[in-house]
């Protein structure tokens, strides 16, 4: 299996790290991982700010790079909801693109999704002991249907304990441009997240897209909580978790 | 053009089907349907109780008004209401009950009536309003006492409508869907039994008309 | 109802700091959202079913002018009249005329967020008419002189001992404390106005086109007393509420209760058709529909069309993570939550509500619960792009947004402008790793940290690992 991995604009610049457990993760499973040296952008933020024409632009780009693969796999739930479901809606009046962009579109898989479905490694590559507590991202809930893929993945790891938090599934506040633009309100979701996950005495918080994570972690340590570790479920599970 | 005709041409619809649109109203296709289990007065009873009905069966109608009595003194209620005047010749006043067959009044604080069916599916009695059977028996009076048969009760919500309209053609002017008492849940989303209605619903259920 | 929508910042941070609101708010995720958990699972196939209802609807939309005016032919040939209305303004104007026409005194009232959107109490106040409010809830804001913050439970904001403080000061009566005295006190209090009112006023959950009908869901039992004992009745609704059959109506009560309070079904569901029939010992003498469009009808045939599927349950605004910290109040209009800030600009211009569009996370959660499977977040990103052409976005923000897709598009500058960010930022984060401060994103380093990058990007790692 060729895969193309897009490792998204934030890991590319915030936390490179997460993509190279991507890589890692693939190659375990026995995949064969190309990243397109010139991938960028998906084009979220523009198409979330009512952007739609910088947002097509960007998709294109993204087709011409990606096209090829027989499957193209994010680490971000969001970005491959970008793709799977929002590319298309973008070229809904233009047939021709419309078809390219499905079938782009029904190879695209967020990671743990990827793995758990198509992939289906033995193991995984990393360890990790101890307990920790998962948030559940909103595009890849609800977009992807992105629930028991990471916690399968996790329960086929042995000395991982699941805390579950309370509303694991409401959302952290994030939400783009959204964080800068309401902050305040931003905030105040993300304290109701950092409150359940601090609940939980799991340590460690994971999920699957950095900016949640991003959002999260810059709560709990402006709260003076330099402890918690806050981990991408890839670090987790290719055992990157310094 | 008035407001009546520049909303209408607002609104004038892109395709019509008139055809199709006929079709749907003339056969009045239902959407899915849960499944009812068929013993349906153990369902209807069972879905009443859970909307805080009180429900009770009896062999035959003459027995209703004891059952009734026995209920209200056991809430220790006044023994004494209106009813339908369908309901009129039942013998109240053996079982000790002072009833007198009128639409009810602000006062009144037992009302019996029948009902035109009853929906398993949620525990819900249809009552239609009329000459003889009037609406606000069911409503002002702080208990609402229903007697009903139970080959009057259906599977669900669209069972009731095509009864309705078998037996009625189109509906009366109200036709009520009574699921238990008067409820609000306006403070504190904290749900208080008996609001502008009654406090309390009691459904008998009569196997034998006579 | 005035339009205050403009000012949402303002008071999301009025909000965000009154502790007695967020208390009440705490209620939300136990009462409603669990409440609906609990009895949808009740529908056998519930996205079967939420398909089916959002067909209902959008057989209703696409072909309104049909049914409202078989709605209409029904409804006549059975005794009623009815009346459109364009604005909220007509609705006032109608309904004053229908009260003077049938030499009206008072009225009494159960909920009706479309005539909270006419303001209509105030217009008839104006007229001579005295209206009381009747649904627990509106009767103690009409007492409160506020305005709902939930279509469904209007007064979520407050707490019982709010309540209590003003049944006292109004009723003059002994302070009751249990929230079961309070209803009862609320009851008896009422009653006499039931009783003696000329004219009640309803809404109209839904108006059914094969039999000329209004339905009335509600709990209380105010609905019934309003349209029943009154010799007038008039019911004030949208006019995208039709629906073609009863059995189209039965579909959409399998969903609505459980989505709006978690009921299987509501303790009443009238079904109002025409006047009181010869001989009947009750019932309105003359039945009045006033259907409003104020708006409703530029947004069919568009894109926005899916929002008048709607069918005011208010689960999308009990399971949004925006609504849940700041209630209703804050969106400055009738309608809040997800549905309200689709609707609110729409109906009352996107000028007064440049923020609503804008103020959600695109979570998603509120889609999942629709009942009639409206794209809530799609209409919202779709406002966005209007705001963008309208020229209605700020301009740094949409400077920056430019920027970022340039560079995007231009891979080469891109990785030279982001490697150069990265060290950058890492520079500011120090050895603690965290940036306290965030020039031009106050809005995010006002409360929260920003994880330093690591300092070199994932493409210079990349490249570094293929060719040592
Ligand atoms: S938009 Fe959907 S969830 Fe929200 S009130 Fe309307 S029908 Fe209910």
């Amino acid at each position: 299996m060729r895969i193309g991995l897009f490792v998204t604009c934030l890991v590319d610049s915030i936390r490179p790290g997460i993509g190279f457990a991507a890589i890692e993760l693939l190659e375990a499973a026995g995949c064969e991982v190309v990243v397109p040296e010139q991938q960028t952008c998906c084009g979220q933020p523009g198409y979330n700010s009512g952007d739609s024409k910088m947002a097509r632009a960007l998709a294109l780009k993204f087709l011409a790079e990606f096209e090829s693969f027989d499957y193209i796999v994010l680490p971000s739930g969001s970005c491959a909801g970008m793709i799977r479901v929002h590319y298309p809606e973008l070229f809904k009046d233009d047939p021709e693109q419309l078809t390219r962009f499905i079938a782009l579109g029904t190879r695209t898989f967020e990671l743990t999704d990827f793995l758990h479905r198509i992939a289906k490694p033995e193991k995984m590559p990393g360890t990790f002991k101890g307990r920790l507590t998962y948030h559940d991202s909103c595009s890849g809930l609800r977009e992807l249907d992105v629930y028991e893929q990471p916690r399968a993945l996790l329960a086929g790891m042995p000395g991982v304990t699941l805390n579950e938090m309370v509303e694991s599934t409401t959302c952290c506040g994030f939400g783009g441009t959204f964080s800068v633009k309401y902050g305040e309100l931003s905030t105040r979701m993300a304290d109701n997240k950092c409150r359940h996950i601090v609940d939980t005495h799991a340590g460690t918080i994971a999920g699957g897209d950095l900016g949640c994570l991003l959002n999260i972690e810059g709560r709990l340590r402006r709260n003076g909580d330099h402890a918690t570790r806050v981990l991408h479920i890839a670090e987790i599970l290719a055992g990157k978790d310094m | 053009m008035n407001a009546r005709e520049r909303i209408l041409a607002r609104i004038a619809s892109r395709k019509p089907d008139s055809d199709a649109l006929g079709h749907h109203l003339a056969t009045h296709p239902r959407g899915p349907q849960p499944p009812v289990p068929c013993d349906l007065k153990k369902h209807f009873a069972e879905r009443a109780r859970k909307l805080s009905s009180d429900v009770v069966e009896a062999d035959q109608l003459s027995h209703a008004p004891g059952l009734i009595a026995d209920y209200l003194q056991q809430k220790m209620l006044p023994m004494q209401g209106v009813c339908w005047p369908a309901l009129a010749d039942l013998p109240w006043l053996e079982a000790g009950l002072n009833i007198e067959a009128r639409p009810a009044r602000d006062r009144d604080l037992v009302g019996i009536t029948g009902a035109f069916c009853a929906i398993a599916e949620t525990g819900t009695l249809l009552l239609l309003g009329g000459e003889l059977t009037p609406a606000s028996t069911s409503l002002l009076p702080e208990t609402h006492v229903a007697i009903v048969h139970p080959h009057r009760i259906v599977a669900t919500m669209e069972d009731a409508w095509e009864l309705l309209r078998r037996e009625f053609g189109t509906p009366p002017r109200t036709v009520n869907f009574i699921s238990g008492p008067s409820r609000t849940a306006d403070i504190e989303q904290t749900v208080t039994l008996g609001a502008h209605g009654p406090y309390r619903v009691l459904v008998v259920l009569v196997q034998s008309a006579i | 109802m005035q339009n205050r929508s403009a000012d949402f910042k303002r008071q999301v941070t009025i909000k965000l700091a009154d502790t007695r609101l967020q208390q009440a708010l705490s209620r939300l995720q136990s009462r409603f959202v669990e409440g609906r958990t609990a009895v949808i699972s009740e529908i056998h196939d519930l996205q079967e079913t939420r398909d089916a209802a959002a067909m209902i609807r959008d057989r209703a939309l696409d072909n309104l002018d049909h049914w409202l005016l078989h709605f209409e032919a029904q409804a006549t040939r059975r005794g009623a009249v009815v009346h459109w209305a364009e604005t909220a303004e007509d609705v006032n104007r109608i309904v004053a005329g229908i009260a003077e026409l049938h030499g009206v005194k008072t009225a009494t009232k159960s909920k009706s967020m479309v005539s909270e959107e006419c303001g209509l109490n105030e217009a008839l106040e104006h007229a001579g008419v005295k209206v009381v409010e009747t649904d627990l809830g509106e009767y103690i804001l009409q007492q409160a002189h506020e305005a709902p913050s939930h279509i469904v439970a209007p007064v979520v904001h407050k707490n019982k001992e709010e309540i209590s403080d003003l049944f006292e000061k109004i009723h003059q009566l002994p302070r009751k404390t249990g929230i079961a005295e309070l209803c009862r006190e609320a009851r008896e209090i009422l009653r006499p106005a039931f009783l003696s009112a000329d004219m009640g006023i309803s809404g109209a959950n839904f108006l059914i086109a094969e039999t000329g009908s209004a339905l009335i869901v509600t709990n209380e039992g105010n609905g019934r007393l309003v349209t029943t004992l009154p010799r007038v009745h008039v019911a004030i609704t949208g006019i995208e509420k039709v629906v073609p059959t009863l059995e189209d109506v039965a579909t959409l009560l399998r969903l609505l209760p459980r989505s709006a309070t978690g009921q299987s079904i509501t303790n009443y569901v009238s079904l109002l058709t025409g006047t009181k029939g010869e001989g009947d010992p009750e019932g309105p003498e003359h039945f009045h529909i006033v259907l409003l469009d104020n708006g409703r009808s530029s947004l069919l045939g568009g894109p926005m069309q899916e929002m008048l599927r709607c069918i005011r349950c208010g689960a999308c605004m009990n399971h949004c993570p925006v609504y849940q910290n700041i209630g209703g109040h804050a969106y400055g209009w009738v309608y809040p939550g997800p549905m309200g800030s689709i609707l609110t600009p729409l109906l009352g211009g996107m000028e007064n509500a440049p923020d609503l569009p804008n103020a959600s996370t695109l979570c998603g959660a509120c889609s999942v619960v629709c009942p009639v499977k409206i794209p809530l977040p799609d209409l919202l990103r779709n406002l966005r792009e209007k705001q963008l052409v309208l020229g209605m976005k700020p301009r740094q923000e949409t400077a920056l947004l430019g920027i970022w897709a340039w560079l995007a598009l231009h891979p080469r500058l891109y990785a030279l402008a982001t490697g150069f960010i990265v060290r950058f930022m890492k520079l500011l984060g120090g050895r603690e790793g965290l940036l306290h401060k965030l020039p031009g994103a106050s809005g995010w380093s006002d409360g929260r940290d920003f994880p330093a990058p690591q300092g070199r990007t994932f493409r210079e790692l990349y490249r570094q690992r293929k060719h040592p």
